[in-house]
């Protein structure tokens, strides 16, 4: 695990249509250290997923750094794995095949990566789904493979693009509580984007308040772990923050 | 009413459970109807023959060894066309797909020469490599090529772009990522395209053989009208679609069945 630092991160597009400029962010900084779990939330169109993809390396940065651990990093790698809304998990491949990719590519042999692949899926509570097909899942089976798929390559940090936002209401609080249960686990830096407060207050150390693509303001968040849904919704320290954390992203 | 549904329904379950029936069934009218105009001599029995008169000729000319012969023609001229346009086309799909400067390049001239049907380049093939397998080759070539890189070319711009962000963010590198997600990812277009391709491909070797043909069964029809065989005619008919048919279920159904459709890429 490293610790994640963005500096003056800037990312301007030129909008053919309009003929403007448009700044998606602009001079965000912020600081993940190793083991931590932070959440940026913010209103739709703040500019979160835009810095995602730029940590992730999706997109270039228009100015600014990125560093794992104080290396500046360029383009994608799997230094930083990816956690998507949509999934992303390649249909044609089985489950088991799927958690193995990361370690296929690094080169490692079949029965290891298997091995491997079934310890993540383990842990993802996913052990009987191995040898599926992911149009065979349901939308919240294929998260937990997309977050077993992420982790069995052993990512530096792990970045989370609102990966609970389309699956329903029940299975998300589901997730975000096996989510925080894995966290405590194996304890990965974590990035992760929402637009949901209380998912941002429930899961984080820290939450980053975004608007307008700046940094609005950052609030920790020292409840206690494990953390539950049916503890927490009656917890008024979690209210006082969410309701803070609400505040700050309607005024943005 | 109640009796034609049941009667349905045993179908439905007798052709699930013995899939030769269900493409068998279907035929047994329309040779019934041939069976019928025919017995009822509609038309003159030399303008017309009938289902049992193809059927002596096919064994006719079966035992006489110019079937089989030409059929092994017909059938190697399409797969040697067919491997080359396979061979050549993907690749330039996949190229055309993934490149925009490939896009801009070679997709007018993909367009233009398209529109230049393969029988309109037979009458310049047949004065530059006169009258044999390279003229027939290059025209399936030809047409099979054109299906297999527009399709191949729409099913590598449809892969999502999240498929690619996570294979590189998994530390797939870029020549990698053709065999692991680009591929794959085409791959119900690729077979669509290669349907086509095998179609066109198969219509534009009859007429190959017809125009330049020593052999084939294209050349077997258009010598039976020559010697006034209708009979001749109407067999080589028959022999085109009972072999799509075979092709198409026999090999290009269950590589879908086993790709596309398993993967949830193409609704069944």
């Amino acid at each position: 695990m490293k610790s994640l630092k963005v500096r003056n991160l800037s990312k301007t597009y030129f909008d053919p249509y309009a003929g403007t400029k448009v700044t998606a962010v602009r001079d965000v900084s912020l600081e993940v250290p190793a083991g931590e779990f932070a959440c940026i939330v913010g209103p739709s169109g703040c500019g979160k997923t835009t810095v995602l993809n730029l940590v992730a390396g999706f997109i270039p940065a228009t100015s600014g750094e990125i560093l794992l651990d104080e290396c500046p990093v360029k383009g994608p790698g799997r230094d930083r794995g990816v956690v998507f809304q949509s999934f992303a998990l390649f249909p044609w491949r089985t489950v088991l095949d799927n958690v193995a990719f990361g370690p296929k590519m690094r080169g490692i042999g079949k029965v290891e990566r298997e091995k491997i692949a079934r310890e993540y899926l383990a842990l993802a509570k996913l052990s009987e789904a191995a040898g599926r097909y992911p149009n065979e899942l349901s939308g919240g089976m294929q998260q937990r493979v997309g977050v077993a798929r992420a982790l069995a390559n052993e990512p530096d940090v792990l970045l989370m693009d609102e990966p609970f936002a389309s699956v329903d209401a029940q299975t998300r609080m589901t997730l975000q509580e096996e989510l925080t249960r894995i966290w405590q686990q194996k304890r990965p830096t974590v990035l992760f984007i929402t637009h949901d407060v209380a998912e941002a207050v429930f899961l984080g150390n820290r939450v980053i308040v975004l608007s307008k693509g700046q940094v609005l303001e950052q609030i920790s968040v020292d409840l206690p772990r494990p953390r539950a849904w049916d503890a927490l919704n009656e917890d008024d320290r979690f209210k006082a923050l969410t309701g803070r954390v609400l505040q700050l992203v309607r005024s943005a | 009413m109640t009796l034609l549904l049941k009667a349905w329904g045993a179908y439905v379950r007798v052709s699930s459970r013995w899939p030769a029936i269900a493409s068998i069934v279907p035929f047994i009218p329309v040779v019934a109807l041939w069976w019928a105009v025919t017995a009822l001599e509609i038309f003159p029995r030399v303008f017309l023959p009938g289902p049992a008169e193809v059927a002596r000729t096919f064994a006719d000319l079966v035992y006489k060894g110019i079937l089989p012969e030409y059929l092994a023609d017909s059938v190697v001229r399409l797969t040697v066309g067919a491997a080359w346009g396979i061979a050549l086309g993907i690749p330039l799909g996949i190229l055309i797909g993934l490149s925009k400067t490939a896009h801009r390049v070679l997709w007018p001239l993909l367009l233009f020469f398209q529109a230049i049907g393969d029988i309109a380049w037979l009458p310049i093939l047949v004065i530059w490599f006169g009258y044999g397998l390279t003229t027939m080759t290059l025209v399936i070539v030809y047409t099979v090529i054109f299906p297999i890189v527009l399709n191949t070319v729409l099913g590598v711009r449809s892969i999502p772009i999240n498929m690619h962000r996570a294979a590189l963010s998994l530390g797939a590198s870029r020549p990698r990522m053709l065999w692991e997600v680009v591929l794959p990812g085409a791959l119900p277009n690729i077979i669509t395209g290669l349907r086509n391709g095998l179609g066109y491909g198969w219509r534009a070797l009859i007429a190959a053989e017809i125009i330049v043909g020593t052999s084939g069964i294209g050349f077997l029809m258009f010598d039976a009208r020559r010697a006034g065989s209708v009979v001749e005619i109407l067999l080589g008919m028959v022999i085109l679609g009972m072999l799509w048919y075979i092709v198409d279920s026999w090999i290009l159904a269950p590589v879908e069945r086993a790709t596309g459709e398993r993967w949830g890429l193409v609704t069944r």
